[in-house]
Parts: structure tokens; C-alpha cells; sequence
């Protein structure tokens, strides 16, 4: 006998796929509805077609390790024979289920994900081996707790919350050779140096095929969009690395002969922008969608599901798992520029030379409401980028389409103002 | 013309400096250990350790030759003998100009057994070890305290300090006595007669004792940590006063710099700066030893730089750091 609060959940369940399979074909249409994008997109589009098509699966047979900030080194996780799965969802139905017993305060980051896995807990199950949490900012520290008393578990991987002093930094080192010593536990696999040699290798290909990309959108001829750039990110939260790398090899294949024949993906006085603050993921491309209607292009990122996600590689000097792994410690929290480290210099720093390097005419700020990280530092970084000579449009948003029209007009406006300024250089 | 140089530089940026560097190590070493045979003689005053206790050498360090001057008297400098001085100490900082601290990443033999000893931990996968950045700032000092020493003590010699005896001459070069190239560097040359304490008076004798002690921790040191001996060396702080006007140089572009902390892990003395100074386009620090692994390893496009006489030669690109950490793994 099923009971009253059984036949609710699968009500929601049922109700849950269904929207999120509008969702995500939603999304695809307005990213497709762009003419001429390159051909080699069609395997990112293919992918989110089928992810939420019949049930949200999970990607592979293997057991699933989940991740919920950037700050997990992948590298482990594959070389202990699991895979890893970055849970952050932007999914607006998600975060339905995820209101329902969460404070109205909190981001939608942490309402969709905590919705995810409580409404696939049945679903996926035995799957996840664990969930691996860095205590970065207090909302995800705190949906870490829910997720302990839902039965996942939670693996608390301790993070400093500065990164300039060699105490955090010895600090972090340690909870990294501790979670290499645990997730041997956990999966019941070995990690050995040759393996972690080999995943670390195979990840630093990714990073540099990201960074050639990157550097694609540099091109004074603009060749991809960014929502299109979000889309490869998204995909690698989630995709088989061997087949994400094929398909972005394939991508970059393309737009190199794009660029060589001076092929432009959209008009070439598109006003040039830099999208940062909280970060844009699949099926939520709202905004980036937004100001490439209005007449922008994305040229740049400084976002934790993309540019900060993949543009950094491990540096090992010796092949041994000691030297390795403490490798692997700096690369996590060295060059990571989150917001939620103190102080935000090198994020300040890092857009001032994307800024440069992109040849950026605006920048357009997301801050998710509720994020305060990310609605607390839009002043200083605004400040930045007005001693830099750039405009900042700051646009506080969350999952769902019911600000659409309100934020269109601002964007629209704020291209509008760029392409003025520029007469009037 | 341009893409002609375009890709000649970037085939260099794109080379493991590490794997040059080796080989150069290996014939600097050949020269200046066995030079002697091929009657290659590059004078008495070479900024690194080829030292003089070494038959035949190539050339020869310029501490014993400085240590020794010293101990004449202050009043003999105003003659001839100051001219001869002066002429030795144009010639230290003319050698050491061109290459700067390169000397010691490149040329210096104990520096080379240094590495050596390194690598050879490194294939039996033992772990090495690190100092604390705090007690890496005090140790650092000691150099600068031995080179005040190495001077002052032959001087007492030849003169009286504030009325006190003069030192006896047993003290002439007071570093060599301790110095690990006396002791180690004429083994190579099947000479043994340095490790036998020198019982001829007590204070021989416990100069000779240290010089075996400093040996022994030299030897186990520089296994577990690399360029262990270097960051005591008075050669290096005596290089150091002189690297600001040096030829070939370290230069850093912080505005490209992410602070990803790559050169400071990859360093082998150590130097943190490297990563965390924003401030100076001149990186060289007093231990650095201009072996440029962190210009190899850092991802950077030109954030990196050694160049001489103002021009790049090698230079950090993201390309050259991909190439050498995949090779790192097809060596495996
Ligand atoms: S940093 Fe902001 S967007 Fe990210 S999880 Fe925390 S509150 Fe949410
Ligand atoms: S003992 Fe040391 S300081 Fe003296 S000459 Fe030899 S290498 Fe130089
Ligand atoms: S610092 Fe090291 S490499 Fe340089 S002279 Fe001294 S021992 Fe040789
Ligand atoms: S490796 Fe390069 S980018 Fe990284 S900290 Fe050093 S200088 Fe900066
Ligand atoms: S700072 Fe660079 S060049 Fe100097 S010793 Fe360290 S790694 Fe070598």
C-alpha cells in the first residue's frame, strides 16, 4: 500500500521529468535558433537532447563520485577507478523541488542541486558512492547537512578560506592527501602514481584544448558564441572526457578554418562582453542567451563552470603520489579566483587582463539572488573595471523566465550604450 | 623572415630547459673537474666552486684566492699588491656579469652533485623535504654570515682588530677548510688525501674535523633536499651583490601572472617569491640559480622571461608547458 506522502513524491517525480525535459529542450531551441552555428556544436546539442529525454540518468555504469564545487580534483576521482560528476544544476524545475524545503533566501544553485538529488535519490541510488563537498561558501556547507540527513554520503573535503598564507596552503595539501587516502576507501580501488601520472595527463589535455578555444575568442573576427562556449563547459560537468575531447578538438578544427578564411560567426561590430559572477549552467543560459540576442557576443568568462573550472593544469615536478598530490593541492586553490577566498585580488587581477587579452568593450554581472559571495564583491569588482575603462552592467536574476522582459530591456539598453560610446572614441 | 623566427622561438620555448640543462651540467663538470688534462686553465677567479684543492681543473674558484688576499696587511693594499686585489675582483665580477646566478644552475660542480644526489632520490621514490617558509627565511641568512666571515677572519691575520692578537695563519682560508668542494671535488680525481684530519696542530685538526662534518651533511642533506648545501653558500650571497647589473636575467610580467604557484612548487630552493612577488620585473632573488624550471613550468603565455641584454630567449608559453607535462607522462 502506497501512502499519501509515496504517492505525492512520485506525483512530483512524474512532474519533476516532465518539466525538466521542457526545460532543457527549451534552452536548446533558443541556443539552435542562432543561424549558422558551427557543425561541430551538434554533438553538445545531441548530448542535452538525450540527458533529460527519458529520466535523468546518470552518464555512465561506473560508480559516480559527485562534486559540488570546483575545487575536487577530478584527477583523484578517475584514478580510483570512479567517475566524477559535478552536481551543481541549473535547472529552474529542480530548483522547484528544492524550495519546497528550502529557505526562499537560499541561491538557486544550492536549491536545484539539493531538489536534484532529492528527487532522483530513488533513481540513482547506490550510484553515487559519495558526494564530495569543499567548504567554500556557507549555503553549500549547510546543503551539505541536508544532504547527510537525506542518506547521501557526504564527503566534507576541508578548504581554507584565504589561500595566500603556506599555512592554508600546507592546510589544503593535507585534506587532499587525506581524500586520496579515502576515496581508496571509498571505492575500494588503489590509487597508484602511474594511474594518477595517466588522468593527470589526460585532464591537462583538456585544460589546453579549453584554452585554445579561449584563445579562438580572442579573434577580432568573432567565431563562437558564448552561450555556445556554456554549452562545452556544461558538457563537461557530466560527459565521457575521451569523447568531450574529441568533440572539442572537432570544434576547434572548425573555427580555426573559420578563422583562417575570416568566416564570422555574427556581426563583426558586435559589441565584445565579458560575462562574470555566479555561474551559468545548463539548462539555466538565460542571460548569456539574452545579450547575444541583443547584438553582444561573449568573448570572455570569468565564471566557475568555465573559464575557472578548466583553465588551469596540474604541475608535478616528481612522479610520486607525494609530490603529486600536493600538485594537485595547488592547482585546486593556488590560481582559483572564487569568491568566496579572501582576499578577491586575483579575481580583481584576472578580469583586468581578460579585459585586455579579449579586447572587452562591457561586462555583463550575474549574480544568482540569494548568492551573497557574488552580491557582495559587484561593487569592488565594478570599481576594477572602471579603472580599467570598461562599463559593468550588474543584473540580479535566478532560474526562473519571470524576469525575462525586465532583463532584456536592460541588456538591450546596456549594448545600446556600448555601441555609443564606441562612436564616440 | 618574421615566421622563420616566429617558429625558431617558439620550437625553444617549446624545449625542456631541464633536459639542456643536464647535459650542460655534465660538461661544465667535465671542464672544470678535468679541464687541467686538455690545458684549459679560465683563471683563478671564477664566480662557482672549481676548486683549487682539485687536480686538473679547468679554472679555479675565486673564494680561495679572495680569502687568501685578505689576510695581508691593510697598509700592503696601497701598493702594488692593492692593484693585483682590484684586478682579481674585476675579473670575479666580469665572469659572473655575463651569466649571472646562471653560474650556479649551469656550471658550479657542487651544484651539479647536488642535482645529481636529487635525481638519484627521485628514481628510487623517496620523498623529499621542505623547510617552512619561516625557517627558510632564517636559514637563508647564514650565507650572508659565512661571507662576512670568510672575509673578516683572514683579515685578523694580517691586521689587529681593536688591539685584540692577530689569528694564526692556520686560519688563511677558513671556508675552504669547511667548504664540501675541497673535501668532495678531488675524489673525482681519485685523490683521497682531503678527507684525513690534519693532526699538525689542534687548530687544523678541528678545522679538518668540521670540514668532514659539513661533509657528511652535505652528502645526506642534499638527498632529501634539493640544493640543500646552496642555501648556505657564501658564493651565492657574495653573487648576489652584483646580480643587479648582470646580463642574462630572470624578468616577470605580473599582470599575466595567475599566481597558480607552478614556478614555486617546480623551484628547488624554493623560492616563493617567484610566484607571490607582483611588485618587481626583475625576479632574480639571492638563491635563485637561474635553472629556469619555473619558467618551464609555468602556463602562462611570456609571464616568464630569461633574457639577456634586455632581448628574450626563453620565455613561459602555454604551449611549451603542455609539450613538456605530456612528456612528462610519455616518459613514464
Ligand atoms: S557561491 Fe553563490 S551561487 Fe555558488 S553556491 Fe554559493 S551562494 Fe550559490
Ligand atoms: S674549498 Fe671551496 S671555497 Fe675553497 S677553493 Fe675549493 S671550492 Fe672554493
Ligand atoms: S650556491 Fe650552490 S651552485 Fe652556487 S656556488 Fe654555491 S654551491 Fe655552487
Ligand atoms: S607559474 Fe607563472 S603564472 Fe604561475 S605563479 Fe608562477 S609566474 Fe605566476
Ligand atoms: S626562481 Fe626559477 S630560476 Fe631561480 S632557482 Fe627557482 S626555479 Fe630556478
Amino acid at each position: 500500500m502506497q501512502s499519501d506522502a509515496d504517492k505525492r513524491f512520485a506525483r512530483m517525480q512524474k512532474a519533476t521529468a516532465l518539466h525538466l525535459a521542457m526545460e532543457g529542450e527549451e534552452t536548446l531551441q533558443h541556443l539552435t535558433e542562432f543561424s549558422d552555428n558551427p557543425k561541430a556544436m551538434d554533438y553538445f546539442y545531441d548530448l542535452f537532447r538525450n540527458l533529460y529525454k527519458n529520466g535523468h540518468k546518470l552518464p555512465t555504469d561506473k560508480k559516480v563520485i559527485g562534486t559540488m564545487c570546483l575545487q575536487v580534483p577530478d584527477e583523484l576521482i578517475y584514478a580510483a577507478g570512479a567517475v566524477p560528476m559535478r552536481m551543481c544544476s541549473g535547472a529552474y524545475a529542480y530548483e522547484q523541488v528544492g524550495a519546497e524545503f528550502m529557505p526562499a533566501k537560499s541561491c538557486p544553485v544550492v536549491k536545484a542541486t539539493t531538489g536534484m538529488l532529492h528527487v532522483n535519490q530513488a533513481l540513482w541510488g547506490e550510484a553515487v558512492a559519495s558526494v564530495v563537498l569543499p567548504t567554500t561558501c556557507d549555503q553549500k556547507k549547510k546543503c551539505g547537512e541536508m544532504l547527510k540527513e537525506m542518506g547521501y554520503p557526504v564527503y566534507i573535503l576541508e578548504m581554507p578560506s584565504s589561500k595566500d598564507s603556506e599555512g592554508a596552503r600546507f592546510y589544503w595539501q593535507e585534506s587532499i592527501k587525506k581524500f586520496t587516502l579515502d576515496l581508496q576507501k571509498i571505492t575500494g580501488n588503489k590509487i597508484t602514481s602511474g594511474k594518477l601520472q595517466t588522468v593527470i595527463a589526460d585532464m591537462a589535455e583538456c585544460s589546453r584544448l579549453f584554452r585554445k578555444l579561449n584563445d579562438l575568442r580572442k579573434s577580432k573576427t568573432p567565431l563562437i558564441f558564448g552561450k555556445d562556449i556554456f554549452l562545452v563547459t556544461s558538457a563537461y560537468f557530466i560527459d565521457e572526457m575521451a569523447s568531450w575531447r574529441q568533440a572539442v578538438r572537432q570544434l576547434i578544427e572548425e573555427l580555426e578554418v573559420w578563422r583562417q578564411n575570416d568566416i564570422a560567426i555574427t556581426n563583426r561590430q558586435a559589441p565584445r562582453m565579458l560575462l562574470t559572477g555566479s555561474p551559468p549552467i545548463f539548462p539555466n543560459l538565460k542571460v548569456p542567451i539574452l545579450v547575444e540576442q541583443a547584438g553582444g557576443i561573449i568573448v570572455a568568462d570569468e565564471v566557475c563552470s568555465s573559464n575557472r573550472l578548466l583553465h588551469d593544469a596540474v604541475a608535478y615536478d616528481e612522479a610520486n603520489l607525494n609530490d603529486m598530490a600536493a600538485a594537485l593541492a595547488d592547482r585546486y586553490l593556488k590560481p582559483c579566483t572564487c569568491p568566496c577566498l579572501t582576499p578577491n585580488t586575483d579575481r580583481n587581477r584576472k578580469l583586468a587582463e581578460l579585459v585586455k587579452s579579449h579586447a572587452v568593450e562591457g561586462v555583463i554581472y550575474q549574480a544568482f539572488s540569494g548568492c551573497l559571495p557574488y552580491e557582495m564583491e559587484q561593487k569592488q569588482i565594478s570599481n576594477t573595471l572602471s579603472k580599467a575603462g570598461v562599463p559593468m552592467l550588474y543584473l540580479e536574476t535566478d532560474y526562473s523566465s519571470e524576469d525575462l522582459g525586465q532583463l532584456s530591456t536592460r541588456v538591450e539598453a546596456f549594448i545600446e550604450s556600448i555601441k555609443a560610446r564606441r562612436r564616440k572614441k | 623572415m618574421g615566421e622563420i623566427m616566429g617558429n625558431f622561438r617558439r620550437a625553444i620555448n617549446n624545449t625542456s630547459l631541464s633536459r639542456f640543462r643536464f647535459y650542460f651540467q655534465a660538461a661544465s663538470f667535465l671542464l672544470l673537474i678535468y679541464g687541467g688534462y686538455l690545458a684549459l686553465n679560465l683563471g683563478d677567479q671564477l664566480p662557482t666552486f672549481a676548486c683549487i684543492f682539485s687536480e686538473p681543473r679547468g679554472g679555479s674558484c675565486y673564494l680561495f684566492g679572495l680569502q687568501h688576499q685578505m689576510t695581508t696587511p691593510w697598509t700592503s693594499y696601497l701598493s702594488g699588491r692593492g692593484i693585483g686585489l682590484l684586478v682579481g675582483f674585476l675579473t670575479f665580477i666580469a665572469f659572473f656579469i655575463v651569466f649571472n646566478k646562471a653560474w650556479c644552475g649551469f656550471a658550479c660542480p657542487l651544484g651539479t652533485i647536488q642535482d645529481w644526489l636529487t635525481a638519484l632520490r627521485a628514481r628510487f621514490k623517496i620523498r623529499y623535504a621542505n623547510y617552512a617558509e619561516p625557517t627558510f627565511q632564517r636559514l637563508k641568512k647564514i650565507k650572508y654570515i659565512l661571507l662576512a666571515l670568510l672575509i673578516l677572519i683572514p683579515m685578523a691575520i694580517g691586521n689587529s682588530f681593536f688591539g685584540l692578537p692577530k689569528l694564526n695563519h692556520d686560519f688563511g682560508v677558513p671556508f675552504c677548510m669547511i667548504c664540501p668542494g675541497r673535501t668532495i671535488l678531488p675524489l673525482f680525481s681519485g685523490d683521497f688525501s682531503q678527507l684525513a684530519l690534519d693532526l699538525s696542530s689542534k687548530s687544523k685538526m678541528i678545522l679538518t674535523a668540521l670540514g668532514l662534518m659539513v661533509t657528511g651533511i652535505f652528502l645526506s642533506g642534499s638527498f632529501i633536499k634539493k640544493r640543500f648545501f646552496c642555501l648556505f653558500c657564501p658564493m651565492s650571497a657574495f653573487h648576489y651583490i652584483f646580480a643587479n647589473a648582470a646580463l642574462l636575467r630572470l624578468s616577470k610580467d605580473a599582470g599575466k601572472c595567475s599566481r597558480c604557484g607552478n614556478c614555486y612548487r617546480a623551484c628547488d630552493v624554493g623560492i616563493r617569491a617567484i610566484a607571490d612577488d607582483l611588485q618587481h620585473k626583475n625576479i632574480v632573488k639571492d638563491d635563485c640559480m637561474l635553472c629556469g624550471k619555473c619558467v618551464e613550468m609555468c602556463p602562462e603565455e611570456g609571464c616568464l622571461q630569461v633574457k639577456f641584454l634586455g632581448l628574450p630567449i626563453y620565455q613561459s608559453t602555454a604551449e611549451g608547458f603542455f609539450k613538456r607535462m605530456q612528456g612528462r607522462n610519455n616518459a613514464k
